[in-house]
């Protein structure tokens, strides 16, 4: 799929700002669950907004990494939302949220070994068979190795990849932030990527500890990882771009003034490729 | 033999949401940071994400707290009870019964959460086509020997407390009033108007009337009902009075409308 250029997380803090008025964003990612409610305001900003706007749906509880059955209701709720929405992708994260019906709410990390490989691509394989629908996975950041990692997280997910069918999203900030963590060359990682696989890009701020990074979504992107960013586009073209910002949300003028930054960025990235 | 994904995961999660000492030994120790270090920002991440979502949906509880009562409330029911939602809209369902558990002589705290709660749930419940006025005159009389229900929005509560005043006052970034126990408790009517949720108290008449057709009972029914209660010419009175604000507000449906 040709990229659609360059989109923005839609958050409830800029509704208002949608309704009122056509934006400079060409597609807009929605949190998936967030609209995975019955009906009031979610149904109905999403049903208002989707209107005017391409939309890709981003989960946050598949938990794909997860060793034990999927969450079959998950999954009937996540394609009647697509079937809603009609998003140009649906994606999710490399991880696992919970076992034994307890769940974490977070983005765990796993363990990079044949076992976990196994797992993340027979489920891969379940949710595109019934979604009807190659899906992203995104890298996680993370704080921990686990001892029974037996490789790079980049050989994993190119693996992952290649055996799952299935495509990527390529969170940049993350990649900074556990190339901080672990102590890895963040450029060896984006060359450890299959590039045709790639179709989104997420750009995020993170809050810096001094020994280590936590991906926070709060704040605005670094340099550092618009650097990344300016590699990560040399290496695989026009790829689909928009920024993540959870927490700590300024008014959509400034986001869309990083998003501006990004498209800055990429363009002036691509003459220099082309030249 | 190594072991198995799914024991790894139990014991990490364990690591994370009982502080279990064990989730250490399956990850990489550095000098840098530390294994215990590392897997503290899990922990961290785990309460933060449950408190935090706790503070939304208890927004005026959370008001009437304060930031450190709210959050040592909060994480002593978090650690009470580990999430078994896949989705965070649904965690914290049983935090008013908890704070009536452990807060008995603060009745005004559980009734608040109760109240949070109802309006939270009213915000994205199901969109039912509400009996409004131009629906009854579409219908004709024959809406009045139809059973009826609230919309799926809709909720009574009774309160021993003046909550009503207490989140009015939150709500508006006033000094609240001091909580006050009545000596008979008051109905409250939770609902959703258009896209808004809403809330007002109710006189123990309506509220019973309310709690009829919320059972399915027909208009007409209601109406035999409140004539025998308080006789003809008051229950015209009072009949025509809630009929008009029940369909402005889009608080009945007809029964059997499903979402």
């Amino acid at each position: 799929m040709p990229s659609p250029g360059f989109g923005l997380g839609l958050r409830p803090d800029h509704y208002p700002d949608f309704l009122a008025g056509p934006q400079p964003v060409e597609w807009l990612e929605i949190i998936s669950e967030n609209y995975m409610v019955p009906g009031g305001r979610p149904i109905a900003m999403l049903d208002r907004i989707r209107a005017d706007y391409p939309m890709v749906m981003h989960g946050v509880s598949l938990s794909i990494g997860s060793d034990e059955p999927l969450d079959r209701a998950y999954l009937a709720d996540l394609k009647a939302l697509a079937e809603r929405v009609e998003p140009l992708w649906i994606s999710d994260h490399l991880c696992w949220t919970g076992i034994d019906a307890h769940n974490s709410h977070d983005l765990l990390p796993l363990p990079y070994d044949a076992p976990a490989l196994r797992c993340v691509v027979d489920n891969i394989g379940r949710v595109q068979d019934i979604l009807g629908r190659r899906i992203l996975i995104e890298n996680p950041s993370s704080y921990v190795t686990f001892r029974s990692s037996d490789r790079s997280e980049w050989d994993f997910l190119a693996d992952m990849a290649e055996r799952a069918d299935c495509l990527l999203l390529l969170d940049v900030n993350n990649i900074y932030v556990s190339a901080r963590n672990h102590g890895f060359d963040p450029l060896d990682y984006l060359a450890g990527l299959p590039a045709h696989r790639i179709q989104q890009i997420h750009l995020a701020g993170h809050s810096d500890m001094g020994d280590y990074v936590i991906d926070t979504h709060d704040a605005d992107v670094c340099d550092a990882v618009w650097e990344l960013y300016a590699r990560a586009i040399a290496m695989f073209g026009p790829v689909a771009t928009m920024i993540e910002r959870d927490d700590n949300i300024p008014p959509l003028a400034d986001v869309i003034a990083e998003l501006d930054r990004a498209r800055t960025v990429a363009a002036r990235t691509l003459e220099g490729v082309d030249a | 033999m190594p072991e198995p994904l799914r024991e790894v995961q139990r014991r990490f999660l364990a690591g994370i949401v009982e502080d279990d000492a064990g989730a250490a030994a399956l990850i990489d120790d550095d000098a840098r940071v530390g294994a215990a270090k590392r897997l503290a920002i899990y922990r961290n991440n785990y309460r933060a994400s449950l408190t935090g979502v706790l503070a939304d949906h208890y927004e005026r509880l959370h008001a009437w707290l304060g930031d450190e009562q709210f959050d040592h409330v909060a994480s002593a029911y978090v650690a009470a009870h580990p999430s078994m939602t896949r989705n965070l809209r649904h965690y914290g369902g049983s935090f008013a019964a908890f704070l009536a558990e452990h807060f008995p002589n603060d009745g005004e705290l559980a009734e608040l959460a109760r109240l949070d709660w109802a309006l939270r749930a009213a915000f994205d419940a199901p969109d039912v086509p509400v009996l409004d006025a131009v629906r009854v005159t579409a219908l004709g009389e024959t809406w009045l020997e139809q059973p009826l229900t609230l919309h799926p929005s809709a909720c009574l509560l009774s309160a021993r407390f003046n909550v009503a005043a207490l989140w009015r006052a939150l709500d508006a970034g006033e000094e609240p009033p001091e909580p006050v126990e009545f000596t008979e408790p008051v109905a409250l009517l939770v609902w959703r108007n258009g896209l808004q949720p809403h809330f007002r108290s109710l006189s123990e008449i309506e509220a019973g009337a309310l709690a009829r057709l919320e059972a399915g009972a027909t208009f007409t029914g209601l109406s035999a009902h409140i004539i025998e209660a308080v006789g003809e010419a008051a229950a015209m009175e009072e009949l025509a009075g809630w009929l008009g604000q029940w369909l402005a507000d889009g608080v009945l449906v007809q029964s059997g409308t499903g979402p």
